[in-house]
């Protein structure tokens, strides 16, 4: 049994349940996480879980709201404010959670989570594998979020090829949302 | 209207769609087959919503123009030059994590 953490916001929500379209029961209890100024994605994720409840039995999830780490076009200097705050915020909710799998792709709420994440491993608490999937916007250049978990990441999955020479430690799989 | 919880049935019913480049509304619009005309707008936009629409018309599944150049898109368009935009393909993806977290 694998706990999966899943994080997103808005347009990144209908990528995020494509890509969670295909997994198996295995990767069970999914634990979705997500800005706390978000209202349809909420409503998204708990119409994905109950047409997956009627073909699987066992389907357990929950859904966590975290402060969001940046609003669109954010100053630099209050960005790593509210980017340390989201951490703080993330931390303990990660270490509750100890996931083993964390996917997210791409919205600035996924850099707190996986720095949580990384510190917990560090910590010799709980190392989870971080999986990152650009989003299928970015044909020839890198999201802020990508930029920073490029690094970070176990595996970064890129959408389109420009992507994978521009950073050939990328995954490229073709289109797959 | 400004919020529909699902644009599907108006996609359904569509001969064309001209939308602005937000990845959803192209994306959606293409899986349902309808001919799709982008408005792009550089100044307001973010770039990112810029590159896909960009890669559309360079793949030659969308009409891209921007708000002055749409009417002599509409005049001088034809549809049936747009190619079909194949879905993707999330079962590599659970493919690849199923490797990745051991699972095969």
């Amino acid at each position: 049994l694998t706990a999966v953490y899943v994080i997103f916001t808005g347009g990144h929500t209908t990528e995020i349940l494509r890509l969670l379209s295909c997994l198996s029961e295995s990767y069970s209890p999914r634990h979705y996480v997500f800005a706390d100024s978000d209202e349809m994605s909420e409503a998204k994720i708990r119409s994905f879980e109950q047409k997956r409840a009627e073909t699987f039995s066992n389907s357990q999830f929950t859904l966590d709201r975290i402060p969001r780490s940046r609003e669109v076009r954010q100053s630099w200097t209050s960005s790593v404010v509210t980017t340390l705050y989201s951490i703080l915020y993330s931390l303990p909710l990660t270490y509750k959670l100890k996931p083993d799998l964390i996917l997210c792709n791409g919205p600035g709420t996924c850099v707190p989570v996986c720095i949580s994440a990384l510190l917990l491993g560090l910590l010799g608490i709980k190392r989870a594998i971080i999986v990152y999937v650009e989003s299928i916007c970015r044909v020839e250049t890198l999201s802020l979020s990508g930029k920073i978990l490029y690094y970070f990441s176990d595996y970064f999955i890129v959408q389109w090829p420009d992507l994978k020479e521009k950073y050939p430690k990328s995954v490229y799989l073709g289109r797959i949302v | 209207f400004r919020f529909k919880d699902s644009l599907a049935e108006d996609l359904g019913r569509a001969d064309l769609v001209i939308s602005h480049a937000g990845a959803g509304s192209c994306l959606e619009t293409l899986e349902k087959g309808k001919p799709l005309i982008v408005v792009t707008n550089e100044k307001l936009m973010n770039n990112h919503q810029l590159e896909l629409a960009k890669q559309l018309d360079r793949d030659g599944h969308v009409f891209c123009c921007n708000c002055s150049t749409l009417v002599e898109t509409l005049q001088s368009m034809d549809l049936s030059t747009l190619k079909p935009f194949p879905p993707g393909q999330p079962e590599k993806f659970a493919l690849f994590l199923d490797k990745v977290v051991g699972f095969q």
